[in-house]
């Protein structure tokens, strides 16, 4: 070994071979390894907050694991999963979830754009009504929502209040947590609230990448506002609408806060008196930390997973057509 | 120089967590009573207000190493976590307070537990109301609590409203208006038709008393469901109150229900001794205005805790101490005397210092001669393992029939099939 490597040494001036293949090694390594070590803290915290989560959770999912009897454990094969297409309250969860999600999510993203073709123009103050619309979306949930469950209290609620000031309900007022509509339009009203300014400031941005000449030339062809909007803003900003529709569809599907702290007792997770507002985050949340039931509820949550990413997928689907290809 | 300054912080940092950790570590591995002289801290979980802020800054001041954490939260949100915190095997307070409605559930556990019996507990035995003493003990004999309160039962009413209802005020007088639950319902709906206001402030608020008042409710003790039995004649009595108009339908302590205090939305209130010490918190300004009558029906009970001490503890024998610390009549009779809740103890009812105790808030009721009367006559009715979640499920249907998303004559067949899902599966 030491004598093949010598003899070479002896023709060279400098520097030593040895040298020269440690060198090229680190260099090497700066170039293809280090990138990656810079990366790494990333996908290390998502390893083990995101991925690991999620294939633990799949585990649990075939499994009986339930806090309140530790006897009952093993696997359940998929028992935990045929077990929720009978069950009539994930069913009902369901129908709530979908129900309070397109009562938020489409008016919330038509205003918003609404909103965000109003700010585009020039205003007085833009900066001031910018901030503005964004301002419900500071507020932290709970509290905004604790203030709303007050605002759609049966006795002295404000929004009865309102319903009043137009002769209705002045004698039995409304008990908005009693019936579906009313609970799910209660609590749509919350998400809308929030959510509609941050959409809007994102539409805007986008809207003002716009360049200046394809609205001048459309008002020479004689398009009015409203088909300058269809036709030339919501095409050009598509891929944000695209983001911001999956964006909603996560967050609709994931609906917690709201609808638990609009119970009148928040503490029991049923969403009313007969689960009128119950939201599957919400059912998963009571089956695994109040029933105890950790195997179910991981079940559950696999299957919002599954349902989120069809919807999602059917939205975006929806989303570019109506964008470009019509 | 900005250098060295640098590097001193970071010693300084560096120093701080050592000293951090060897703190932690100190505390952490201390097993002994607390008479070494190390710094213990108990942590106390229970609901509402039992009364323990003045307790816990006399024991602290008669120990000194001993730090205690009170811990308060919501009624069944507190025992939910009590059994998650068994089953994981850690995190669970030194100390929980446990409830009736939940003691046969944890009285199973009783391995999770201390067994007080061990600790010297048998001495309390003669002091304590024969039923209270053996509601807490597991099935081979392991005491897993100490008795703190018995809810009794009484009706409190507002005589101000009253007197404004042209309705006795007077509670020998208010006691002889209602002997049953009919002629209870009858004096309510007066009190609506004179003032347009509600008497009672919820169904589920009539049904608990008169399902206290029966002889066995939910289930009996073999474990099964009884529901027409007791069950029955309760969702009778609170359907036809809720029909007679007389029920402001308000949820029992949440917010709106604490609201209607202040709004005077309702006039009586069943209460057991417990009560008081929640009708003072919420509505303080009401001193002088609220009075005690007996409850229709005659007696019965509602509530009453105990003093668990989990095994998994760090300061197993320093929380046996506070526990009996706390149990002593001294004791017992200053948490009568600040919040109302009703010792267990007989011996303390034929004390002078309950006896004659009069309730400035209760327009100087005297509370001590009303509770025990209630409690010492007493047949406790068994609580099945599944008594709190059948609860939620009967009340959340009579909630449904306030909220007008059922019709009370198809209530009571929903009621059953709700009970009858609980029963099967343990869930509401």
């Amino acid at each position: 070994m030491s004598l093949t490597e010598l003899r070479p040494a002896s023709h060279r001036q400098a520097p030593p071979p040895k040298n020269v293949k440690t060198r090229s090694w680190l260099y090497r390594f700066d170039n293809k390894t280090v990138p990656y070590i810079f990366i790494s803290p990333f996908f290390i915290l998502f390893g083990i907050f995101g991925v690991f989560p999620l294939i633990f959770n799949g585990v649990v999912a075939l499994r009986n694991w339930r806090l309140d009897d530790p006897t009952l454990t093993g696997w359940a094969g998929f028992a935990n999963f045929s077990r929720l297409l009978s069950d009539e309250d994930f069913w009902n969860a369901l129908g709530n979830t979908f129900g309070i999600f397109i009562l938020s999510t489409v008016p919330q993203l038509l205003i918003a754009l609404i909103i965000a073709n109003l700010l585009n123009r020039k205003l007085r103050g833009n900066t001031f009504w910018r901030i503005g619309i964004l301002l419900p979306y500071l507020t932290p949930v709970v509290a905004s929502t604790l203030v709303f469950a007050i605002f759609f209290a049966r006795d002295n609620g404000m929004a009865n209040w309102f319903l009043s000031l137009v002769g209705f309900g002045e004698e039995t007022p409304l008990d908005w947590r009693a019936q579906k509509w009313s609970a799910w339009i209660a609590i749509a009203t919350m998400v809308n609230w929030k959510w509609i300014g941050y959409n809007a400031l994102l539409y805007l941005s986008a809207m003002q990448a716009i360049p200046k000449d394809v609205y001048e030339a459309a008002a020479v062809d004689g398009a009015g506002p409203w088909r300058q909007l269809w036709r030339i803003t919501v095409p050009m900003i598509q891929p944000v609408v695209v983001f911001t529709v999956i964006l909603s569809t996560i967050g609709g599907l994931q609906l917690f806060n709201e609808p638990m702290m609009f119970d009148e007792n928040p503490q029991s997770a049923s969403g009313g008196s007969a689960h009128q507002f119950q939201t599957i985050a919400q059912l998963i949340y009571k089956v695994g930390w109040k029933d105890l039931d950790l195997g179910y509820a991981a079940a559950m949550s696999w299957a919002l997973f599954l349902i989120i990413l069809i919807v999602a997928g059917i939205n975006t689907l929806l989303t570019r057509r109506i964008g470009g290809d019509r | 120089m900005r250098r060295t300054w640098g590097a001193v912080a970071a010693g300084l940092a560096a120093t701080l967590v050592i000293a951090g950790c060897s703190g932690r570590d100190l505390e952490g591995d201390n097993k002994s009573n607390g008479a070494s002289g190390e710094q213990i801290t108990l942590k106390v979980a229970f609901w509402g207000d039992m009364g323990l802020d003045n307790l816990k800054a006399e024991y602290e001041k008669a120990h000194p190493n001993v730090k205690i954490v009170l811990n308060t939260g919501e009624f069944n949100a507190q025992h939910e976590d009590l059994q998650k915190k068994l089953v994981a095997g850690t995190g669970a307070p030194d100390i929980s307070a446990v409830d009736e409605g939940f003691i046969v559930q944890f009285r199973n556990q009783a391995d999770k537990f201390v067994n007080l019996l061990d600790k010297g507990a048998g001495d309390y035995e003669s002091k304590y109301l024969d039923w209270k003493w053996k509601a807490s003990m597991s099935a081979d004999g392991k005491q897993i609590g100490l008795g703190t309160d018995v809810g009794g039962l009484a009706m409190c009413y507002r005589s101000d409203l009253f007197k404004a209802a042209g309705l006795p005020t007077d509670r020998e007088e208010v006691s002889k208006l209602w002997s049953n639950w009919d002629q209870f319902i009858e004096v309510g709906k007066k009190y609506v038709a004179k003032t347009g206001k509600k008497f009672v402030d919820s169904g589920t608020n009539m049904f608990n008393p008169v399902l206290a008042q029966q002889p066995v409710g939910f289930y009996n003790d073999q474990e099964q469901l009884q529901m027409d039995g007791g069950p029955k004649v309760a969702f009778d009595v609170s359907m036809k109150a809720i029909d007679a108009g007389i029920s402001a339908n308000l949820a029992s302590f949440q917010p709106n229900w604490n609201q209607g205090f202040k709004k005077d939305q309702f006039a009586v209130l069943a209460c057991p001794a417990w009560m008081l010490g929640h009708i003072q918190e919420t509505a303080p300004d009401q001193k002088g205005k609220w009075d005690i009558a007996a409850i229709p029906g005659g007696g019965g009970n509602w509530g009453g805790s105990w003093w668990t001490v989990p095994s998994q503890g760090k300061n197993i024998d320093a929380a046996v101490d506070f526990v009996k610390w706390m149990v002593q009549p001294e004791q017992q009779i200053e948490v009568f005397k600040t919040v109302g809740n009703l010792p267990s103890q007989p011996d303390l009812y034929k004390d002078p210092a309950v006896l004659d105790y009069k309730k400035e808030f209760m327009s100087n009721a005297p509370t001590g001669q009303i509770f025990a009367a209630t409690a010492a006559g007493l047949k406790p009715q068994y609580l099945g393992k599944k008594n709190g979640p059948t609860r939620v499920a009967v009340e959340n249907v009579i909630t449904r029939v306030q909220q007008g998303g059922l019709k009370s004559d198809a209530a009571w067949a929903e009621a059953v099939k709700q009970a009858e899902k609980v029963a099967k599966t343990g869930k509401a």
